[in-house]
Parts: C-alpha cells; sequence; structure tokens
C-alpha cells in the first residue's frame, strides 16, 4: 500500500471504531476479534517507518506490545472499557499504540523471534477458548454466558485461522532445489535405501 | 538457496554441546535403567518397596525414558542438520537450558513433592491423589513438561524454519517433488533431511496439543470448576504421548542415515519410493494413536476402527523407512565394517523393526480387549526403547567418540554389546511372556504366580545396565581421549 494513503486509511478504521464503539461493544465477539484488532491495525498503519535503536532487536517494543496485548486480553480490561469511559478512553489510546510498537517490533525481529511470537499467538488464542468455553460462571458483567461461549468459538476459529494462514504458504512452494551442501566425501553414486 | 561455496561458511554440527548432551543423556538413561530394574526387583518380591515409592519411580521412570528419548533424539537430529543448514547455536542451548528446568522440577515433583501419577498425567487423575501429593506438587509436575515442551517447539521452529529456506518449502524438503516424478534423486535432499522434515511437523503438532491439555489440567488443579472434557483430554494426552514417543525414534534414526554410509562407503539417497514412505509415516504417525483407546468405548466407533486400521497400515511406511530400506541399502553397498557404533545403529533399526509387530498384535480390537492392561504393552515399548532408540542413541554416542579409528567389534566392546543385547532381548520377552499369561501392567505387588516372571525379568534388566554402564564408560574415556588428542 503506497505511505500516502496509511493515514487516510487509518483514520477512516479509527472514526469507524468511535462512531460504531455502541454496536461493536454490545457484542463481545465484534468487541474483542473486531474492534480490537481494527484499532490496532490504526496503529501499525501509522507507525513509523524507521529503524530505531531503542527497538533493536525488535526486544524492547515487542515486550511491551505483548503487555499490553495481556492487560486486554483480560476479562475485567474488556468489562471495564464498556462500562467505564476512562477505561474506553485508554483502549482507543493504547491498543493503537500496541499496535505500532508491534510493527516496529516486528520489522527489527529476528526471523527466530517471529516463529515464536507466531506459534505464542496461535496457543493463547488456542487458550482464550478454552478459558471462554470452559468457565462455569461470567466472566464479564456485560455479557451473557451464550456470548460468552461465541467469543470462546471465535478465539478457537481464529487459532485455527492463523495456524492455517501461516502453515499453508509453507506446504505450496515445493520445488525441486539442489542440496545446499554436498557431503565432503561423496562415494560411488550408487542408488540406495529403498528403489524406486 | 545457497551454492557450494556459501555452503563452505556453513558453521558444521555442534560437537561440543551435543557430545555434552549425550553424556547428560546416557547417565540419565542409566539411572531410569536402575529405577526400572528396582521396579522389577520389588515385584519379584527380591527387595521391599513402599508401593507409594513404586508408583513414584514408574512415574519417574517413565517420564525420565521418554523425556531422555526425545532429548537423544533431538541432540542426532540437531548434530546432522548442522551438516546442511546453518542452525543458531544459542538456539541448542536455550534448548537443553529449558529441557534441565524441565527435569528438575520434574524430580523435585516426584521425589520431593511425592507425584506418582504416572508419566501420562491422565485427567483429572493429578488433581485427584486421595492426598497422596499435593497441587503443588502435580503443578510442578506438569510445568516441568511445559517447560520441556517449550524447549522442544523452539528446537523445532529454528530446524524447521531453516529446511524450509534451504530446500523450498515443507514439500520441498520432504521431497515431494521426487514424489510427484517432478525432481531426481540428485535434487532430492538427503533421507537425514526428509526424516527431520516429518518428524519436525508431527512433533509440533504432537507437543502443541500436549501444551494445551497441560495448560487446561494446570488450570484445573487451581481452579477445579474449570474442567476439561474427560475423553478429549485423554485423547490429547495420547496423541502427545504417542507422537513424541514415536518422534524420538524417528529423530535417532538419522543417525542411522548418516552413520552407516560412513561404515559402507556407499552414499544412503533419498528414493521416490523413500520418500512417499516418509509421507506416509507423517500421517500414520499421528492418525494412529486411538489403538490406545481400543477399551474406551465411549469413543465414536469409526474412530477405534481407524485405529485397528491404521495400526496394521502404519507397519509398512515404518518397515519401509528402517528395516526394508536399510537392507536394501546394504545389499547395494559394497562393504560394511562392524564396529560398536555401526552394530548398535543395526540392532537400532532391527529392534524397532521387531518392536512394532507386538504393537501390531496389540491394535486388534479383540486382542487389545484382553491384552492391552497386561505387560505385553511394556513388552512392546520396551522393544522400541531398549533395542531400537536408545541402541541407537549409544550407537551415535560410541561414533562420536570413535570418528578417527573405528575399532572392530571385540573384548570390551564385545562383552558390553553381548550383555546389552542378550539382557535386553530377555527382559523384553518377559515382558512378552508375562503379557501373554495376563500379568497386569502398572501394580506395583504381583500374585505369587506372577514372581518367576518378574525374578527372571530383574536378571536381564541387571544385564542391561551393565552393557549399558559398559557404553557410558566407553564415551567418558572415549570423551577424555579425545580431549587429550
Amino acid at each position: 500500500m503506497k505511505r500516502r494513503l496509511r493515514p487516510g486509511l487509518a483514520a477512516i478504521i479509527m472514526f469507524a471504531c468511535i462512531l460504531g464503539n455502541r454496536a461493536l461493544e454490545a457484542d463481545p465477539v465484534l468487541h474483542v476479534l473486531v474492534q480490537l484488532p481494527m484499532l490496532g491495525l490504526c496503529g501499525a498503519l501509522l507507525a513509523p517507518r524507521r529503524e530505531w535503536r531503542w527497538a533493536q532487536g525488535g526486544f524492547a517494543p515487542l515486550l511491551a506490545a505483548l503487555f499490553g496485548i495481556a492487560f486486554w486480553m483480560l476479562p475485567r480490561s474488556i468489562d471495564g472499557a464498556v462500562s467505564f469511559p476512562v477505561m474506553t478512553l485508554a483502549k482507543f489510546l493504547s491498543v493503537p499504540l500496541i499496535g505500532a510498537l508491534l510493527v516496529i517490533g516486528w520489522r527489527q525481529a529476528h526471523a527466530l523471534l517471529r516463529g515464536f511470537l507466531k506459534a505464542q499467538a496461535i496457543s493463547m488464542a488456542g487458550f482464550m477458548a478454552f478459558l471462554f468455553t470452559h468457565s462455569p460462571v461470567r466472566l464479564c458483567n456485560n455479557y451473557l454466558i451464550d456470548d460468552q461461549w461465541r467469543l470462546g468459538h471465535g478465539f478457537l476459529f481464529l487459532a485455527i485461522g492463523l495456524a492455517m494462514a501461516w502453515t499453508i504458504p509453507l506446504l505450496t512452494n515445493a520445488r525441486p532445489r539442489p542440496s545446499p551442501r554436498t557431503r565432503a566425501k561423496p562415494i560411488t553414486p550408487v542408488q540406495s535405501g529403498v528403489s524406486a | 538457496m545457497m551454492d557450494n561455496n556459501s555452503a563452505q561458511r556453513l558453521p558444521g554440527p555442534q560437537a561440543g554441546a551435543v557430545k555434552f548432551t549425550m553424556l547428560l543423556a546416557g547417565v540419565v538413561l542409566l539411572l531410569m535403567m536402575v529405577f526400572g530394574f528396582v521396579m522389577r526387583a520389588a515385584q519379584g518380591n527380591l527387595i521391599d518397596l513402599d508401593p507409594a515409592m513404586f508408583y513414584q519411580l514408574l512415574t519417574a521412570h517413565g517420564a525420565g525414558m521418554v523425556g531422555t528419548a526425545g532429548l537423544t533424539g533431538a541432540a542426532i537430529l540437531w548434530y546432522f542438520m548442522g551438516r546442511y543448514v546453518p542452525l543458531a547455536r544459542g538456539v541448542f542451548w536455550a534448548f537443553l537450558g529449558l529441557f534441565l528446568l524441565g527435569v528438575v522440577l520434574i524430580l523435585g515433583a516426584i521425589f520431593i513433592g511425592g507425584y506418582g501419577g504416572a508419566w501420562t498425567f491422565l485427567f483429572p487423575l493429578p488433581a485427584n491423589s486421595g492426598g497422596v501429593w499435593g497441587t503443588d506438587a502435580a503443578a510442578a509436575f506438569l510445568l516441568g513438561y511445559v517447560a520441556i515442551g517449550v524447549a522442544f517447539l523452539l528446537l523445532y521452529l529454528e530446524v524447521g524454519r531453516k529446511l524450509i529456506a534451504c530446500y523450498g518449502g515443507i514439500g520441498g524438503a520432504l521431497a515431494w517433488p521426487l514424489v510427484m516424478g517432478k525432481g531426481t534423486a540428485e535434487d532430492a535432499p538427503p533421507p537425514a533431511v526428509v526424516a527431520a522434515m516429518a518428524t519436525t511437523i508431527f512433533n509440533t503438532i504432537g507437543t502443541v496439543v500436549g501444551a494445551a491439555v497441560l495448560a487446561s489440567s494446570l488450570v484445573n488443579l487451581y481452579f477445579p470448576e474449570f474442567k476439561v472434557d474427560a475423553l478429549l483430554a485423554k485423547n490429547m494426552i495420547y496423541f502427545f504421548g504417542h507422537v513424541f514417543i514415536n518422534a524420538s525414534i524417528y529423530m535417532a534414526v538419522i543417525a542411522v542415515y548418516e552413520i552407516i554410509p560412513e561404515y559402507t562407503g556407499t552414499p544412503w539417497k533419498t528414493s521416490r519410493v523413500f520418500a512417499v514412505a516418509w509421507s506416509l509415516v507423517l500421517l500414520f504417525v499421528m492418525a494412529v494413536y486411538p489403538h490406545h483407546l481400543l477399551q474406551d468405548t465411549v469413543m465414536p466407533a469409526w474412530s477405534l476402527a481407524m485405529g485397528q486400521i491404521v495400526s496394521y497400515l502404519s507397519g509398512i511406511p515404518l518397515l519401509a523407512v528402517t528395516a526394508f530400506s536399510l537392507i536394501v541399502y546394504l545389499r547395494k553397498a559394497n562393504a560394511m565394517r562392524w564396529d560398536l557404533a555401526s552394530a548398535l545403529l543395526v540392532l537400532g533399526v532391527a529392534g524397532w523393526s521387531v518392536g512394532s509387530v507386538p504393537a501390531i498384535i496389540d491394535g486388534m480390537i479383540s486382542v487389545n480387549k484382553v491384552m492391552h492392561n497386561t505387560q505385553w504393552v511394556p513388552g512392546h515399548f520396551h522393544i522400541y526403547l531398549i533395542l531400537g532408540e536408545v541402541a541407537m542413541a549409544f550407537g551415535f554416542m560410541m561414533w562420536l567418540i570413535g570418528k578417527p579409528e573405528h575399532k572392530a567389534v571385540g573384548g570390551f566392546n564385545w562383552a558390553a554389546f553381548s550383555a546389552y543385547v542378550l539382557g535386553g532381548t530377555g527382559f523384553t520377552l518377559m515382558f512378552l511372556v508375562s503379557g501373554a499369561l495376563s500379568v497386569p501392567r502398572r501394580w506395583a505387588v504381583h500374585a505369587p504366580e506372577w514372581v518367576l516372571q518378574s525374578q527372571i525379568a530383574t536378571g536381564f534388566a541387571l544385564l542391561v545396565i551393565v552393557g549399558a554402564a559398559m557404553f557410558v564408560l566407553r564415551y567418558l574415556l572415549g570423551l577424555k581421549h579425545s580431549a587429550g588428542r
């Protein structure tokens, strides 16, 4: 996407989230799995595209973002965002910041760390699914138990969707390539093992 | 893709870390064998052992053997993948650190906290000890597994991403172009890479499922109102357990693919059938686990039928990638030089192949109904381990220290090998005989009619320990010798 379009798109998403706040908050699936990611996307679109020294390796911004995500994973925080204007304001300010930090950190993160975070995202979505579908009590005052179960199933679909989105591309690019490293002492070229 | 010039810059196998890991593993294997010896001696009324302590030893033995088999398999995989792709060395140390943290937690849970719920941590047993162990002990045990699971996921993440990057995706590393007739055997990845990619995939999936049920069990420990469906939890646990222990053997066979060619002078290449067999192994290892649940009549009938059918079918690709593959390879090879390492590696393949037979028999529903809770099943998995995975691990250790001069099997080596094979064969046969006589498994106290079998097995266990101790001693001396060179 062209860089100059990013602020405009972020503004549109932000306004949509603010204007539709009532409707989105009314349903926990829309609130948690649509509005919060959209707010995060706003921050991601606005994140400056430069390498920061404090963000070397991506550790500092990613750690800060993970703490932020952990806070908004708590049912108590979601409940607060519906009940208290201060928490609503905190949501609209902090979640875009989390999105920006994720992008800044992601750009500078080692591939191994990125893979770890992907695995963490899938497992956390799975764990939230377990939490919301197995809890014997309502975890949020503002949402009914049926809503809670729907949210749990939403997290389950999210976990499955992320797993598929990240693994299917790895399966589809199979093509013959020579071995990247030949043996030090290749011997007689005899086809061995189970013959074709 | 790397060309040959960049390939020369690869750091190569992480030999020091792997040697250290195999030393730790050798000592732990020996300790676990001593635990097994003590349990068989107690069942044979040769020693007095408090039943509570028996179940603690059973738990430590099960968790320790499965964990150490996984550790040795992972070390073998890491070592040989270092020949083909540049692996981040810190990952292996992180893996080992997390693994050891897990070991400390598990040992503390068992021998300080008194946890004795078996390595399978079957839900809701960890939370229902009847006062034998506390919640914290069960939690420490489960957290130990979590630490080990994270260690494996980290290792697989690094191996997987490097293989995917260097061999053209998962399909490329599994030699799918060759399978589909689009490539040649010359372009196909080596057998070790195919094996590493397949085990990375199925053991990652298995470990993730295990982590999910571990996390749920941990929540249940402290908040009992959060209940997991017990049948779902059992399915998840057995899926994880079956996949994990099988992965340890499938990782260890990489040592056979890589080391045996040094003894024959003939490269071991990936053929089309070999690649197809590994792709089938990848599917069957995950699909076959319901054969552990054939006695759970509440399971859907189709899944139990699948467990039986896949049990039959899974033997075919298994034998294709092990015994059949090795025999065909050796027939084409110029000559085979025998020393302790090559003998143990070939023994490992033979033991693995033979050990699959009792499993296939137990996979029949009509047999399973009367045999599954007898010592027949320990007979199967002890063949898999003593004469299969552990033999391959010891073979790898002997190769690590004996690389410059392959010593012929004679004298000390011959005595160690003979004691190990004779002891292992006798010990596992006694399990099978006891199983056929309907002696139950996992019982601390045995009826008088079952005592003789346990006593005979104790003698064979001692032989196994003597053989294994000689291997570990040989390895220690070899390390010292190689350090001085």
